[in-house]
């Protein structure tokens, strides 16, 4: 558990706020505290089908009118979009945040991780492009 | 200090810090104050060795709500979770809202460290890791944190004699970023 790209939740804890998030839909309105609680413990599941839900449920937060925490989601999306290996993505919510708070250094850090990773997959594929075109030769 | 958000759920940094000769990395989350978050960093307390609770001289609301995060630390983490209290812009005497002997006396009431210190100035805030450190550590040494409890929040590192990883849970009631 050393970052935020690679630390996990419990699953207890995941299925705790499952539950509410499920007794509210059933009832009807699921409020944005409830769908931001379980999105948040969804993106830092370990498994990429909880995450990628997770990401959904924060993009049809943020597409609400009047939701007074829009940093906060673009936030955990980026984290998730990094989780799921979707770095461009991330980096782009991360650019936008940084023009509205260049000196948050939250944010700096997590576009400096989701750089480097992003970066090292590039690097692994530039590699292996290189050995099928000696390989062809 | 137009520039200083708040947190958005947690923020991590380590630090090796040596404490009795030994290296030991100090693993720190610092948890959002806000209601919203309330229910992400309550995740981190469990398997935190210790917990630093920060209010702001200034502002005593911030003082009044310690009861409450109290409450929470010690029942979300175990019961030899060191916690210290720190009031923080003790650079600002002047706009003093909660007195020094006051918070002595909650500190000691509820068996927590105590001390006043200044993100701005960093008075005393590298002596609050330490002091939190060494007491984690003591608690090692006289056996009253067991090591292989599940979730005692320190690592023993075999591969590297000498190392040991302690979480620390740091739960500022914001306002105190150093930024």
């Amino acid at each position: 558990m050393e970052d935020v790209l690679s630390e996990v939740c419990s699953s207890e804890d995941l299925k705790v706020f499952e539950k509410k998030y499920n007794d509210e839909l059933v009832k009807g309105l699921v409020s944005s505290t409830t769908q931001f609680e379980y999105a948040c413990f969804l993106v830092r599941s370990r498994y990429p089908a909880d995450i990628q839900r997770g990401v959904v449920l924060l993009e049809e937060l943020y597409k609400r009118p009047e939701e007074i925490g829009k940093r906060d989601y673009v936030f955990y999306l980026a984290i998730g979009n990094a989780r799921l290996k979707e770095y461009q993505t991330a980096l782009n919510y991360l650019k936008g945040l940084l023009r509205v708070e260049p000196g948050n250094r939250q944010v700096q850090e997590l576009e400096t991780g989701a750089a480097i990773a992003g970066g090292a997959i590039l690097g692994v594929g530039a590699l292996i492009g290189l050995g099928m075109a000696l390989a062809k030769k | 200090m137009a520039d200083c958000p708040h947190t958005i759920g947690v923020e991590f940094g380590t630090r090796i810090i040596e404490v009795a000769g030994q290296k030991i990395k100090l693993q720190i989350w610092d948890t959002a104050g806000q209601e919203r978050f309330r229910a992400v960093t309550r995740s981190y307390y469990r398997g935190a060795a210790g917990a630093l609770m920060v209010y702001d001289i200034t502002r005593r609301s911030t003082y009044n709500h310690l009861s409450s995060w109290l409450t929470d630390a010690r029942n979300l983490t175990n019961p030899n979770t060191v916690i210290f209290l720190i009031g923080n812009k003790a650079d600002l005497d002047a706009q003093r809202d909660v007195t020094y002997e006051e918070a002595k006396q909650f500190a000691e009431e509820n068996g927590l460290m105590f001390v006043e210190a200044s993100a701005k100035t960093g008075e005393n805030v590298e002596e609050a890791f330490l002091e939190t450190a060494k007491k984690i550590y003591q608690n090692i040494q006289d056996g009253s944190l067991d090591l292989n409890a599940a979730e005692s929040g320190v690592q023993h590192k075999p591969t590297q004699p000498g190392r040991t990883n302690l979480n620390s849970d740091s739960q500022p009631n914001r306002d105190n970023c150093s930024c």
